[in-house]
């Protein structure tokens, strides 16, 4: 379990402007600046939960983790993860937690993979049973085969991740912490990255709070949604939750075929009494519908005029948060 | 305790089939050792070769001092200086952050993360040059002698690696630092020289504020059985002082970067 | 050609600024390169209390204070690490961008380079300073034309360890053990440069190959002009021999350095 209660972390920067008497200056003298990364974020997560951390760059999502991983001080307010008191660094917790970063690696660069996991037996005193039966546990998962022979520095971005997670997960922690575990990679490593952590929170009841810029690790992976921006949490809920209170709008897309003889074609006043049109293809259409109106405008597509490919969708997840962040930055 | 152990034998495994990845390191450790000891000899030469005594220190006694400061050179580049390196090289590209994630004392863990096993060549020209130095002198150091000379060597070894962490610990501060090793490789050139040949000021200095020249002038006193009980005991006394100081300064930085990075 | 000279010229100023926003941002590292040169301090030390029993070989205590004074401040004024930054390059994979710009790389790490200057001078003047107020200017000449040509000495001493720097660097396209070879070329420097003794002070046979070496020009040979009484035409062939060293020496690192880059356009990292 994890529980955050108005946690604030703000940092001093130096800051220098360009140009040569500047420079000069700031060999003596330097100014700083406080930069609030987090500023009052309050949450708690039970064992066992998925939770998608949200929000521009900048938001304080990473600082956020890195306070609950315990790499960072707080400057004030609690943050308790499975019981203790996370920057105090017990040896206990560290063994029930991990963390992967997406831009950084773990990982030995010139020597193989399987180094790596060896050092990482020894520091977590992991016993030898437990660890072979973990390590091809992983291995079968993520697929790794012959990986984790090779220098880690020949491997590809994919293949790097891959071995990255098996490495942060040969301890079997019960927290994970996922700071962009899927930048770079491409749509089917994605998607496999996605596949294993949710089948490793189903085995082991592990939590996982994840961080990530691409929409969709969030909406596949994550039930519930935590959206922070500028260091404030805005949103705490589920996905379905945030959508309907943002825009409750439903999104309705249709191929148009040749219409009825004697119908209504589907030109623009046709279109206009049915919703909003928001995009227009070729013969793809979507509209933009009140739900409540839904019924009666689908039985005039699917009736009158006939569509095909009929889809109802609820807005897309990048258009709410544009519209949320779009509302807070005025 | 066993897996701090367990964890330098995997990292000392690890820098063996490194440095045997290569074969020809072998020819150009083996070289870079005997020309760097014939350049550390070279102004001894030249000195000795004019003067048979300077400040009471003839030329088989400079050569024990040359002989542990060879040996602790090893030492600082063998098993030291690598895993400096790589602490800032972690520090560099964040990935030092893990680091602080593992249960083990972070100290420990940057401490022991590389070494140059090839230094071993110039420790066994410190020795021969050791063995050498007795022969001119026409005498043999007595046991007593040895045993203290070798646990001097050991408090050298210990203080050279206190001054380590302070300095890694710097880097912690200040951003980047990457020749930090070269920093300490040129304070530590001033340990070829028995302290008493330099002059007042700076004998003070490499006495008692950076206690380079004490590493290997006292080591060197002892086995030559000129050292006094007083100083050897005061001289471990200051690296036991010395590592003390050094752990708080880690802690400091540790401290430090964890309420500062982003 | 003509076009790629002049858009290299008008770089320069920016270079150069750039250069200089480097070394400041970088304060602390620059401290410690600057600190990783005294052991000019350390020798001399060590051979004024030799001396003081009586001047040795011909240099008594004033004469070394002279020598190790005025080697500081020639390190201090040509020392460079462009060997370490361009293997750093290689190794992090920001080769490739120097290559991408349309000057040649060896005008843009001079500029870098020579960016430094300004700050390492800092240094060099206190040294200036004590050189010609103390006890020690009776080792610095008053000859007037050996004082002038001093300061082309100290440039073209610049450009050879430069080169040599570079070239060293250069190497990297090839080789992986770089950095031994860099550590090797210290050593040799230390020895045959006269950095760490006067080389009339060595053994005779180390002397003579010293004298023959280019590493003699990067250092002695400026040392030796501010410090001896030189007959104008053993100065003049001096500095004829240090062209000359220039000239080779910088040819040779241009030759070396195109022959990484096929290599390295070739192979990649």
């Amino acid at each position: 379990m994890i529980v955050a209660k108005d946690l604030k972390k703000h940092f001093k920067v130096h800051k220098r402007p360009p140009g040569f008497g500047a420079a000069v200056k700031s060999l003596f003298h330097r100014t700083y600046e406080t930069v609030k990364a987090v500023d009052g974020v309050s949450f708690t997560i039970e064992r066992g939960e998925r939770v998608g951390f949200l929000g521009p760059n900048g938001a304080g999502k990473t600082t956020t983790l890195k306070v609950l991983a315990g790499l960072l001080h707080p400057t004030s307010g609690d943050a308790t993860v499975e019981g203790f008191v996370p920057f105090q660094r017990s040896p206990e917790l560290l063994s029930k937690i991990t963390l992967v970063m997406g831009q950084k690696s773990q990982l030995i660069w010139d020597l193989p993979p399987s180094e790596t996991y060896a050092m990482n037996r020894a520091v977590f005193d992991v016993p030898r049973a437990q660890f072979d039966a973990t390590l091809k546990e992983l291995t079968e998962l993520l697929e790794l085969g012959d990986l984790v022979d090779k220098p880690t520095r020949q491997l590809s971005l994919g293949e790097r991740m891959k071995c990255e997670l098996a490495a942060a997960l040969l301890h079997q922690p019960t927290t994970l912490f996922l700071d962009e575990p899927t930048i770079g990679l491409d749509v089917a490593m994605q998607v496999a990255i996605r596949d294993f952590v949710r089948s490793y929170n189903q085995r082991h009841s592990a939590t996982v709070l994840l961080t990530s810029h691409y929409m969709d690790d969030v909406v596949a992976l994550c039930p519930r949604i935590i959206v922070i921006d500028r260091g404030t949490l805005i949103h705490d809920g589920d996905l379905r939750g945030l959508v309907k209170q943002m825009d409750p709008d439903k999104r309705v897309s249709f191929t148009v075929t040749t219409p009825l003889p004697g119908g209504p074609g589907c030109d623009d006043e046709t279109l206009a009494k049915l919703g909003t049109v928001l995009a227009k293809d070729g013969k793809r259409i979507t509209l933009r519908v009140q739900e409540r109106e839904l019924p009666s405008v689908v039985g005039e597509l699917l009736g009158t005029l006939a569509v095909a490919d009929l889809a109802i969708e609820d807005p897309p997840l990048e258009d709410i948060l544009r519209k949320m962040f779009g509302k807070v930055h005025k | 305790m066993r897996k701090y152990l367990r964890l330098a034998a995997i990292q000392l495994r690890i820098s063996l089939a490194s440095a045997m990845a290569y074969r020809a390191n072998f020819l150009i450790e083996g070289v870079m050792a005997t020309a760097s000891l014939g350049l550390t000899l070279l102004p001894l030469i030249v000195l000795y070769g004019v003067r048979a005594d300077v400040n009471g220190w003839d030329l088989p006694s400079a050569l024990v001092v040359m002989a542990y400061f060879t040996g602790l050179r090893a030492v600082l580049e063998g098993l030291i200086s690598p895993s400096l390196v790589d602490l800032v090289e972690r520090i560099r590209s964040g990935s030092f952050d893990y680091v602080l994630l593992k249960p083990v004392d972070a100290q420990a863990m940057v401490s022991a993360s590389r070494y140059e096993p090839w230094k071993v060549f110039d420790l066994l020209g410190a020795i021969a040059l050791l063995i050498y130095a007795f022969y001119k002198r026409g005498s043999a150091p007595s046991p007593a002698e040895i045993g203290l000379g070798m646990g001097l060597f050991v408090a050298g070894a210990l203080a050279m690696y206190a001054l380590w962490i302070v300095c890694a610990a710097a880097s912690f501060w200040v951003g980047r630092l990457d020749n930090l090793m070269y920093l300490l490789g040129a304070i530590f050139d001033t340990g070829r020289w028995p302290v008493m040949v330099l002059p007042g000021a700076w004998r003070f200095i490499f006495t008692f504020v950076i206690p380079i020249a004490v590493m290997t002038t006292f080591p060197a006193m002892a086995l030559l059985g000129t050292l006094k009980a007083t100083t050897a005991l005061a001289t471990i006394g200051g690296t036991f002082a010395l590592l003390v100081v050094s752990r708080l300064v880690w802690r400091a930085a540790i401290r430090s970067y964890t309420s500062a990075s982003s | 050609m003509k076009s790629q000279l002049s858009r290299t010229v008008r770089a320069l100023p920016t270079l150069l600024r750039i250069g200089v926003a480097e070394t400041v941002a970088y304060r602390a590292e620059f401290i410690v390169w600057i600190l990783t040169t005294t052991q000019p301090l350390i020798m001399m030390s060590l051979w004024t209390s030799v001396a003081r029993g009586g001047s040795f070989k011909g240099y008594d205590a004033d004469a070394f204070v002279a020598y190790y004074l005025a080697t500081l401040l020639v390190r201090q004024l040509t020392g460079n690490w462009v060997a370490w930054q361009m293997m750093e390059e290689i190794r992090m994979g920001t080769m490739a961008m120097r290559l991408l710009r349309p000057i040649h790389p060896f005008v843009t790490y001079t500029a870098s380079q020579v960016a430094a200057l300004p700050f390492r001078s800092i240094i060099a003047l206190p040294l200036v300073v004590i050189l010609l107020v103390t006890s020690a200017s009776s080792g610095v000449t008053h000859d007037p034309m050996q004082l002038a040509m001093f300061p082309l000495s100290i440039a073209m001493a610049w450009l050879i360890t430069f080169a040599i720097l570079f070239a060293i660097g250069s190497l990297a396209f090839f080789l992986t053990q770089t950095m031994a070879i860099a550590t090797l070329y210290f050593g040799l420097f230390s020895l045959f440069s006269g950095y760490l003794l006067p080389l009339d002070l060595l053994p005779t046979p180390i002397a003579k190959i010293a004298a023959v070496l280019p590493f003699r020009f990067t250092l002695s040979v400026p040392v030796e002009i501010i410090t001896r009484t030189l007959p104008h035409g053993e100065l003049a062939r001096l500095l004829a021999a240090q062209v000359a060293w220039t000239v080779a020496l910088i040819a040779f690192a241009v030759w070396l350095w195109n022959a990484g880059v096929r290599r390295f356009e070739s192979v990649g990292t």
